[in-house]
């Protein structure tokens, strides 16, 4: 498997605290990735200082080869990194079907077009129609965001995330907060998109049930470091795993 | 025709607009002088209205500044038509323009780092040090005197055509038509991609970075462009009054900038247009009846802000045409 990205002695301290504690680790193309750990391990962190959310104190980040630790978040977004985020973050006073033409056009290089109207871009319209679509958000085009169910919002959260057509994303818990109903509907969508091979999916989440039904490898992290690193068998088997965080649960 | 009937049957919005514009072209013909010579004010303070808005309503970045860079158009645009031989009225507008911008460009730099209350903070500031600057340098602007004796100068094309802009109707003209390309570009900007742009950074400015918009940069940008929006204000007003005075830099100006997009809606596009004639509306009934015409207005404002969530455009929008961009 090609090497997609690679953390190397990763920290990050607030303060006295060391939030992400000499993390090294690489992502494989097309290999579906979840972190877990209990509140406070680093994940999140993680996740910030990869994107570019947060800038390392030390340790490297390469991604195709190229060291991006410097690198500013939207510059990172234009390599092919993206995220969804563990609050949701989306822009509420848009329609859906703006929510997601942002994206596009941003990937189009059109984002800067000062004079020129949205529907003088039908590539961009066509390939927003494609997303929203694929998502079963299309009926709900016109509406404002802010009168969308929290699964909607997480649905289209995760159609932002995709839509700059990222070579990794990284979704922050994407079922938090969701009905059993709605998680089914987030998990088939990670699947079908996994499946499609464009995008390497990398997943935060809390729930085991997600986790070990998604994941091919699974990160576990304890106080800002990597306590193990395997597949869902291995990951269960681990003693030392199912010591700091997964107990009795499995 | 028949389509052009369809079309009106369709949107009475047009039907509106074509009123509108046949009352402003017929204005100084029955409007006489006052009225028109109001009518310009109601003009320059929309662009400042609209000026605070694109950062405002449609970047969700509130500026104390803006007469800063009115007052760089203004004190720009009377400098070269005092320096000038033979004025030119584009020339003044053109020049001052420049200058509004290249304020606006220099300032926004330091500004667009941050947001909220610092880079509300931080455009006060930069605004005040322009009107100390308005104030106490005196060899270039008159100090608390001004500039005086700014000729109204001709519109001219050396070669092609030269108009006479002493009558108060003709200036009228000119800054209508002036306004109206401001006002057509300013609808075209902001529904355009990049409108949609600062739309996203001013809901989620980091959700916009991860889209792979460099947020800053696009700031920066529309700063500039609020900044050319309130000097195109400022460089009308000196061949308007023949002079050109330090309180158009005070941040009191900014503010009437502000009050004007609230009053009108800042989410909507004709908000500070509809701001800007109810402020002159409400000041001239007022000020008939008492020397304390602030101290009512405030009063007025402020009941119209706080009853009309999102102001008077945003509670028609929202009450009569909720399918409607306005």
């Amino acid at each position: 498997m090609a090497e997609l990205l690679r953390v190397e002695g990763l920290t990050k301290r607030f303060g006295e605290f060391t939030a992400v504690s000499r993390v090294s680790l690489e992502f494989q193309k097309g290999i579906l990735t979840s972190i877990i750990g209990p509140n406070g391990a680093g994940k999140t962190t993680l996740i910030n200082l990869i994107t570019g959310s947060l800038h390392p104190d030390e340790g490297r980040i390469f991604f195709n080869g190229e060291d991006i630790t410097r690198l500013p978040t939207d510059k990172r977004v234009k390599k092919g990194i993206s995220r969804s985020f563990q609050v949701m973050n989306i822009f509420p006073r848009l329609t859906v079907f703006k929510n997601v033409m942002l994206p596009v056009l941003a990937r189009l290089g059109k984002s800067m077009r000062p004079f020129s109207r949205l529907e003088d871009h039908p590539d961009a319209l066509a390939e927003v129609e494609r997303i929203l679509k694929g998502v079963g958000l299309w009926e709900r085009k016109d509406s404002i965001v802010g009168e969308l169910s929290h699964g909607d919002q997480r649905l289209l959260e995760m159609s932002i995330a995709v839509a700059s057509e990222p070579e990794i994303c990284f979704l922050d818990e994407p079922t938090s907060g969701m009905n059993p109903i709605e998680r089914v509907k987030v998990l088939e969508l990670v699947k079908k998109m996994a499946a499609d091979g464009r995008t390497t999916f990398v997943i935060v989440e809390h729930d085991m049930d997600v986790v070990f039904s998604l994941s091919e490898r699974i990160i576990v992290m304890a106080r800002g470091e990597v306590l193990a690193d395997g597949n869902p068998a291995e990951i269960k088997e681990n003693q030392q795993v199912r010591d700091v965080y997964l107990g009795e649960e499995l | 025709m028949a389509k052009l009937k369809e079309t009106f049957k369709l949107k009475p919005v047009y039907l509106f607009l074509t009123a509108l514009a046949i009352f402003l072209l017929a204005l100084p013909q029955f409007g006489g002088r006052y009225l028109t010579y109001i009518v310009i004010h109601v003009m320059l303070l929309s662009l400042l209205g609209l000026s605070v808005n694109l950062l405002l309503g449609y970047t969700g970045l509130l500026s104390f500044g803006q007469a800063a860079f009115c007052a760089s158009g203004a004190y720009g645009c009377a400098k070269i038509l005092l320096a000038m031989d033979s004025p030119s009225l584009l020339a003044g507008v053109f020049g001052g323009l420049l200058i509004a911008g290249a304020v606006a460009l220099v300032i926004g730099f330091l500004c667009v780092r941050h947001t909220d209350i610092y880079f509300a903070m931080l455009t006060l500031c930069f605004g005040m040090m322009i009107y100390s600057l308005a104030l106490k340098w005196r060899s270039m602007t008159g100090g608390d005197d001004g500039l005086v004796g700014i000729p109204r100068a001709p519109l001219e094309i050396p070669g092609l055509f030269s108009i006479n802009m002493s009558p108060m109707e003709n200036y009228y003209y000119f800054v209508l038509i002036m306004t109206g390309i401001a006002i057509f570009l300013f609808y075209r900007l902001v529904n355009s991609p990049f409108g949609l742009s600062l739309q996203s950074i001013r809901d989620s400015e980091s959700r916009t970075a991860f889209t792979g918009i460099p947020v800053r940069t696009y700031r920066l940008i529309a700063f500039v462009i609020a900044g050319l929006y309130a000097g195109l204000a400022g460089v009308l007003l000196p061949p308007l009054e023949n002079t050109v005075t330090p309180p158009i830099a005070h941040w009191s100006y900014s503010g009437e900038g502000v009050i004007v997009a609230l009053l009108g809606g800042i989410y909507t596009f004709t908000g500070p247009i509809v701001g800007a004639l109810l402020f002159f509306v409400i000041k001239d009934v007022i000020m008939r009846f008492t020397e304390y015409w602030l101290f009512w207005l405030g009063i007025i404002v402020l009941a119209l802000v706080l009853g009309l969530r999102g102001g008077v455009v945003g509670a028609i929008q929202r009450k009569f045409l909720p399918k409607m961009t306005l």
